[in-house]
């Protein structure tokens, strides 16, 4: 009988299919048992942000009708205050001041010279006039310094100081407490913006976990003299949202984020205990 | 001689059916699982497969939850005892800038069995060229900028010596 094959070529094409057939067959059972036949796919959040309106009680965006009224002659400027003694708590400020060789005692809303108390820090007080806020710092005693011992004169928030080069870099900008909410420079809103890595050198965040799920962020330190000290954040804290976003994500916490250089209030709420509080902020 | 060369025949189809049957499709999704765990999530428009490579088409890259990156294509290839990734155009996010360049046109990462320890990074962008070496044993990654250009925004996170400018980082 006539092979139509060598029987040789026929064993090697026969030996060369069996090869290919077994890693074949390796292949699909790895596959099987152990690789997943999906990817991952990331979903962003839709619909997890809770509406937060700021009303503005004006009609419409025109400015409030300007009463006719007899104009004010405008005695003297902050410059003509000098405070004595300050005294602040959440609830109330009392300072005293000398104004006209006159020693006056204000409470918060209480004018003179036409600058309203708003409110104060630890050795300093904050006044409005015109829509604007006036930082007067309290007057150092003779004794502390030999060098300086007049008060730093009161000036508009937004003109702060330039640090000199040689200088550490300091951030521009203020928080300034106006009594039942503070006032945050935009500047220093700005600055840390666009400066992540200066935001971890003066506060840090960790997550905090509730069944799998994050529940906000809690603060592990606060840079005493920092910024964000001066927000009013204390170690402890659990932020738990923003402008109404609940920050409950990595995703939500760093939208937030890069959308805070365009934000014009900042309601932030925080579990200090097991008391929920809001702190409100104006960016100035 | 005859059984050494149907041995090497033998080992060469083993070889060659290996990364013909691979399914690198399946295997890139246990990455992307394994990516998971770590908190990376790599969202693909297209995956292609060739007999020696994967190619992955416009991804966005998410590092828990926060896009992070997008890339043009990732290519894998591998000859099991060479191995390579090429990263075409990687944008990074704006939020990013002080820590990162913006975008990087092209990354190479190298594995041969050689240095089976080492893998070596050459990657360019608008910082210039660059070449690293990830130590896999010692879980450390050193860049060395050859040719630098803007490195202004991410300055901070380099440092210098004899050499030059480099990046330095554990993993």
């Amino acid at each position: 009988m006539k092979h139509l094959f060598k029987s040789k070529t026929f064993k090697n094409i026969l030996s060369i299919l069996v090869i290919l057939l077994l890693v074949k067959l390796i292949w699909v059972i790895v596959e099987i048992i152990w690789l997943p036949s999906s990817g991952v796919y990331h979903k962003d959040e839709v619909g997890g942000k809770s509406l937060y309106y700021r009303v503005k009680l004006t009609p419409n965006d025109s400015s409030v009708p300007v009463q006719p009224s007899k104009p004010v002659k405008i005695a003297g400027s902050i410059r003509d205050i000098t405070l004595q003694a300050v005294y602040n708590a959440s609830d109330t400020t009392v300072v005293t001041i000398v104004y006209k060789r006159k020693t006056q005692i204000l409470g918060r809303g209480d004018a003179v010279n036409g600058f309203v108390l708003e409110g104060g820090g630890s050795n300093y007080a904050t006044f409005s006039k015109d829509s604007k806020i006036y930082r007067v710092d309290l007057v150092k005693s003779k004794k502390s310094t030999a060098s300086s011992g007049s008060i730093v004169p009161g000036k508009p928030l937004r003109k702060n100081k330039r640090p000199s080069s040689s200088a550490p870099q300091k951030v521009q900008g203020e928080v300034v407490d106006a009594g039942d909410h503070r006032i945050v420079d935009k500047s220093l809103l700005t600055h840390y913006a666009n400066n992540m890595d200066d935001i971890y050198k003066n506060i840090g965040i960790t997550e905090v976990k509730e069944d799998g799920a994050i529940k906000g962020f809690k603060i592990t330190f606060v840079r005493r003299g920092s910024p964000f000290s001066k927000l009013g954040l204390k170690r402890g804290d659990v932020i738990k949202s923003i402008n109404g976003q609940e920050i409950n994500s990595y995703n939500a916490a760093f939208e937030t984020y890069k959308n805070i250089g365009n934000v014009e209030n900042l309601t932030l709420v925080i579990k200090r205990g097991k008391e929920e509080m809001e702190l409100e902020y104006e960016i100035n | 001689m005859q059984v050494v060369k149907n041995i090497f025949i033998s080992l060469f189809l083993v070889w060659f059916a290996f990364l013909l049957f691979m399914p690198k499709q399946e295997l890139y999704y246990a990455l992307e699982a394994e990516l998971l765990k770590q908190g990376v999530e790599i969202n693909e428009k297209q995956i292609e497969e060739g007999i020696f490579s994967l190619s992955v088409k416009e991804a966005d890259i998410y590092v828990k939850g926060i896009h992070i990156a997008s890339v043009d294509e990732m290519q894998f290839f591998t000859l099991l005892f060479y191995s390579s990734l090429n990263i075409e155009v990687l944008k990074m996010d704006d939020s990013l800038k002080s820590f990162v360049p913006l975008e990087i046109s092209k990354t190479v990462l190298m594995h041969s069995v050689l240095s089976p320890f080492e893998a070596f990074v050459t990657t360019m962008g608008s910082f210039g060229l660059a070449e690293g070496i990830v130590n896999l044993k010692k879980r450390t990654l050193r860049i060395d900028l050859i040719n630098v250009k803007e490195i202004k925004t991410f300055r901070s996170e380099l440092k210098k010596d004899e050499k030059g400018w480099y990046y330095e980082t554990s993993f």
